[in-house]
């Protein structure tokens, strides 16, 4: 004859087995938010940092957070973040996240550009999904570095090699990709100087 | 100690859960790209399978029968989700690498295959050494694949340069028809290598 089924057990068994695991992993990421959301603050300090073509070879995390610390003004205005950076007492530039459609995913990265408003100073990207070894090259200092001190006196603000006056080069073999940072680019740096004009992040005319 | 030569024996070669069982082959296609995130993939695995094993099979004696699938998930996503901390805490360009892959380990069918052919009916040490060796088979595999992909598709082995600088990558090889390719190459290879010597039909 079959053993009628348990209720009562189940139950039982289940409601405290998952109270058990719920309370060790709730222990477990109680005790790591802090470090993690440290990880998340240096990939951007980091990436900051690289948009202003500044090395940080040879120092440690602690040592990054803290020049980070010293030469960087954090501000939130509007949902956006500027950071403001500042060597002996005169501001050198300003950085904003950017983010925008990429291929297959959405690319984020920061931009840097001048006080003045008239140059792009540097652009990374923290984190896209693009192909590995084709979009994903955008990752390459050597594809990065083109945007460094990029004039913005002209509209559209970037075009590639192959159109007419283009200014960077696009990657062989990932031209979605390539156009779709062209595009963020394009889109994206106009209105967050407009923005960051009427904010105050500006010095000139 | 014999019974835990057989376990390595199998899950290596016999019951290999990649060539053999041809059970956790969406993250076998998908990680494969670069030997360093599929090292992390299959360590990740073998910390996963081992607990979850050892876990299912210290409380097997009260687990009622017919809620043992629910208790398995449970237990194999609360590993998964440590490690995934883990990773984020003290890893964590490795877990940006592997991205949305980490948190698929729960639906990795290695691990509940394990709990319910192993675990299920063996002590914890012996099912936690089932599961450590079955992420042992499935790393190698990964490891494999990896190494002529990343070679081939970047002309790098964990990220150092072999190739010489003239070698033209083939891009084909780290986008997912390469891991297809690589994969029944190796199923047919190990099909050849190691005979079934049951002598009954294969089910791969």
């Amino acid at each position: 004859m079959a053993k009628k089924k348990q209720i009562l057990f189940p139950v039982l068994f289940m409601v405290v087995l998952t109270a058990i695991f719920t309370f060790v992993l709730a222990t477990i990421n109680e005790v790591t938010t802090d470090i993690i959301s440290e990880q998340q603050e240096l990939s951007i300090q980091k990436s900051i940092f690289y948009t202003f073509n500044i090395s940080l070879e040879g120092l440690s995390d602690q040592e990054i957070q803290d020049k980070f610390e010293a030469s960087f003004e954090k501000t939130k205005v509007n949902d956006r973040t500027y950071y403001t950076y500042t060597k002996e007492n005169k501001v050198q530039g300003y950085a904003v996240q950017i983010s925008g459609k990429g291929l297959w995913g959405t690319i984020t990265g920061h931009v840097a550009f001048s006080p003045d408003h008239e140059k792009i100073l540097g652009l990374n990207f923290i984190s896209h999904s693009e192909t590995p070894g084709l979009g994903g090259r955008i990752d390459e200092d050597e594809f990065k570095d083109q945007f460094r001190s990029i004039t913005l006196d002209r509209e559209p603000y970037f075009s590639y090699g192959t159109d007419i006056g283009g200014n960077v080069d696009a990657i062989t073999g990932a031209t979605l990709t390539s156009l779709a940072v062209r595009d963020i680019l394009n889109g994206e740096i106009p209105k967050i100087l407009e923005e960051a004009k009427k904010e105050g992040f500006y010095e000139g005319n | 100690m014999k019974a835990i030569k057989e376990i390595f024996i199998k899950g290596v070669i016999k019951d290999n859960p990649i060539f053999r069982q041809i059970l956790g082959i969406c993250s076998a296609l998908a990680v494969t790209n670069l030997m360093m995130n599929s090292l992390v993939m299959g360590l990740g695995l073998m910390f996963v399978t081992g607990l979850s094993s050892f876990t299912v099979s210290m409380i097997r004696k009260f687990t009622p029968k017919h809620i043992r699938m629910m208790v398995q998930t449970l237990i194999i996503s609360a590993f998964v989700i440590i490690l995934d901390i883990f990773l984020k805490a003290y890893l964590p360009d490795m877990s940006k690498a592997l991205g949305p892959y980490v948190g698929l380990i729960i639906t990795n069918c290695i691990i509940m295959g394990r709990c319910e052919a192993y675990a299920q009916n063996n002590t914890p040490i012996l099912s936690f050494f089932d599961g450590v060796t079955m992420g042992l088979g499935y790393t190698m595999i990964l490891l494999f694949i990896a190494f002529f992909r990343e070679l081939l598709g970047f002309g790098t082995v964990f990220g150092f340069q072999v190739m010489p600088e003239s070698f033209t990558p083939w891009t084909l090889m780290i986008m997912p028809p390469g891991a297809f390719f690589m994969l029944g190459i190796v199923i047919w290879i190990s099909k050849n290598l190691f005979k079934n010597d049951e002598g009954g039909v294969t089910n791969g």
